[in-house]
């Protein structure tokens, strides 16, 4: 009995599905997006926050009258940061939700998994995936990301390190498609300034890295720069501190947020510094988007879907259409070149429906891309523990 | 929708050769192989590299991982000879973390965690829905090929053996029945069709990486056999489908739920899917298609 229950409703719900998209083509509906975040799993500390803002970043355009009078309908999918799980999310949005964009791709494997179907159907990706080879592929124009590129970063880590005095530096991180480019950047820099370098890559699913610390900690270094994310980087933290570790401790922003400086007591995570990509000073997009999420202090990623789903709906608003095709051809129209500048797509979608030019500045940058959709060219916010504090010490 | 539903076919036949993998070391062997991801990445991994790096045709290429895994799986066998329950289970778990772990960093043989895109396909890809219809195709005729392999594999003796030495393995032997021999062959195969899987799935997807093997993988191939009933051939390949069906079914249900926030209606799918094999295990603890008895062949 139950089993036959069992196959029918699973087939009831298949086949309900099947009368969906007709109704969602229509030309005067409202515009459907995507967003696919690891909302389980290894980036399931990210990705909940990025699906509630880019959803209230919608609502907020929806209220002051949508895209080109249409509603923007928003579509959440999570990709268990898999990539396997997350090639039957994108299918499911490509294929039955028909989303003419799919925003917030986290893990760089997920994104690589996903990149091909997303141009081959002419859906638009944007990604905060940092790897090098993901703009590399060929992706026709499909594909953008926010998140500076790894050379950059490790360069930004690099001069941070000699300038807070190190000589001695060691780079300690799990093993991700980033962690070679980055360690070469920060051992160009360090060494040109005549200091050394020396890495170990640690296993970011263990629960203890005392081995690890250790190992390091016999090179006695000054500095030791984090690669990891939230979870890997608090058990690296602790661990350090248990083991007498006084020096300069560098991380992301992203890995060194509000929620680890809370969960660890404030001697331990006492003068951490941290770096992330930022919008200019003054800016009104991080404040925006700390309003959106909710919190202080929103990380970077949150910061870059916002920038993701403001660019998309301008794109989608200036080119009068809503497919993909559309927003590969008008995104860079928004995003650079001179105009009016504006940091919220309320404001842009006014201005393009009074046709007039914008330039996009976020909540993560400046948002500038090159041919291959890559940004052109960050700012940082450095920041420190203090108290128990995340702390601005400054943007540049 | 169509793509997406041949889509969901493709994956599930995938998961059929793997659950069928599963049943043939678990099921009829009593081997509890938690390293089922591992003969997967194996399988992707050597075809994969042979094919996209040395030009290798794709048949060629699948044959590669299907030797490749097999003679892994023998050598994971041999090593773990004394082992049964839950000490192999912890052995192959480890194995496929080892492999998993070896394959994001040795970068000079895998690609570290960059991984391997542009595997070759075996459609070409620009037929549109050609290329998924066409792939569902070949990957329907490897579930059909391993199906009628195991069915008389299952039906001679060696495979009433098999079902011998995992009931009481000193009452095989007292038979005069070589254990470690049957034990081997039976994890050998297995192995060697999980990594066929794999290879598969590479050439469809175009893409292999570490973060795809991860131990979710196994879990939802035991979700599948346990489901559809872990002795019988039919038993994994329905289960596997069904599972498939489920999975992507629940994004749906979970849509139902109104004012649900995103990670909800994640969490909610994941208490969807834990509580359909509560379900399944409630009322059917044998899975769809239970053991049949099978009486000696009449002389």
């Amino acid at each position: 009995m139950i089993n036959r229950r069992f196959f029918l409703g699973s087939s009831l719900a298949l086949s309900g599905t099947l009368a969906m998209p007709a109704v969602l083509r229509a030309q005067s509906g409202p515009i459907r997006l995507g967003t696919l975040t690891p909302l389980t799993g290894s980036g399931g500390a990210y990705g909940p926050v990025m699906a509630s803002v880019v959803k209230r970043a919608a609502e907020e355009i929806n209220k002051a009258g949508g895209v080109n009078g249409r509603e923007l309908l928003i579509l959440s999918e999570d990709d268990q940061t898999n990539p396997e799980a997350g090639l039957r999310a994108a299918r499911k949005l490509i294929d039955v939700d028909k989303v003419a964009a799919i925003i917030g791709t986290w893990a760089s494997s997920v994104t690589t998994a996903v990149a091909p179907v997303a141009w081959e159907s002419g859906t638009f990706l944007t990604t905060v995936s940092g790897a090098d080879s993901i703009t590399l592929l060929p992706h026709r124009g499909f594909l953008v990301r926010t998140q500076p590129n790894t050379t950059l970063q490790g360069r930004k880590f690099g001069e941070f390190a000699l300038e807070s005095g190190a000589k001695n530096v060691t780079f300690l991180s799990p093993q991700t498609p980033f962690t070679d480019s980055q360690y070469a950047e920060i051992t160009k820099v360090v060494t040109a300034a005549g200091g050394k370098t020396t890495k170990l890559v640690y296993d970011d699913k263990k629960t203890t890295l005392r081995t690890e610390v250790d190992s390091v900690l016999r090179g006695k270094p000054d500095a030791i720069i984090m690669g990891g994310y939230a979870t890997d980087t608090a058990i690296l933290v602790r661990d350090l501190y248990r083991a007498s570790y006084r020096g300069k401790l560098i991380g992301f922003g992203y890995a060194v947020n509000k929620q680890l400086v809370e969960a660890l007591p404030p001697d331990v995570s006492e003068g951490i510094l941290t770096l992330s990509p930022s919008a200019a000073a003054g800016s009104n997009g991080y404040a925006h988007v700390a309003r959106l999420a909710g919190m202080e202090t929103p990380d970077t990623y949150s910061c870059q879907v916002y920038d993701q789903i403001s660019l998309v709906a301008m794109a989608l608003g200036l080119g009068r259409g809503d497919t993909g095709t559309v927003i590969r051809d008008n995104i860079r129209k928004v995003s650079q070149g001179g105009g009016e500048r504006v940091d919220t797509a309320v404001d842009g979608l006014k201005l393009i429906a009074a046709g007039r030019k914008v330039d996009y500045d976020g909540a993560s940058g400046p948002c500038d891309f090159t041919e291959t959709g890559d940004v052109t060219d960050a700012k940082f916010r450095y920041e420190q523990v203090r108290g128990g504090k995340i702390t601005l010490i400054k943007i540049a | 929708m169509l793509t997406y539903i041949l889509f969901a076919l493709v994956i599930g036949s995938i998961y059929a050769l793997l659950a069928q993998s599963l049943m043939l070391s678990w099921g009829l062997a009593g081997l509890v192989n938690l390293g089922l991801a591992g003969f997967f990445a194996i399988g992707a991994y050597a075809s994969a590299m042979a094919t996209t790096w040395h030009h290798a045709p794709i048949p060629a290429g699948l044959a590669i991982a299907i030797i490749v895994g097999g003679a892994v799986g023998l050598l994971v066998c041999i090593s773990t000879l004394k082992l049964r329950d839950d000490y192999l289970a912890i052995v192959t778990l480890g194995f496929a973390e080892v492999v998993r772990v070896v394959a994001s960093n040795e970068v000079w043989l895998t690609g570290g965690t960059d991984g391997i895109p542009g595997v070759p396909v075996m459609v070409p890809r620009d037929l549109g829905l050609g290329f998924h219809a066409g792939t569902l195709a070949v990957v329907v005729v490897a579930v059909a090929l391993v199906y009628g392999l195991q069915r008389r594999l299952l039906a001679a003796p060696w495979g009433r053996t098999l079902r011998a030495i995992r009931e009481d393995q000193t009452v095989a032997s007292v038979a005069g029945k070589s254990t470690v021999r049957f034990k081997a062959e039976a994890f050998c195969i297995a192995s060697a069709i999980a990594a066929l899987a794999g290879a598969l799935y590479g050439h469809y997807t175009s893409y292999v990486a570490p973060d795809q093997f991860q131990p979710l993988v196994t879990i939802y191939i035991f979700l599948a056999v346990t489901a559809g009933g872990n002795t019988r051939p039919a038993g994994a390949v329905i289960g596997a489908y069904a599972l498939v069906a489920f999975l992507e079914a629940t994004r749906f249900l979970a849509d139902l739920v109104p004012g649900l926030a995103p990670v909800q209606a994640a969490s909610l799918r994941e208490i969807i899917v834990g509580l359909g094999l509560l379900l399944v295990l409630s009322v059917r603890p044998n899975g769809i298609l239970p053991e049949r008895s099978q009486k000696a062949p009449a002389r």
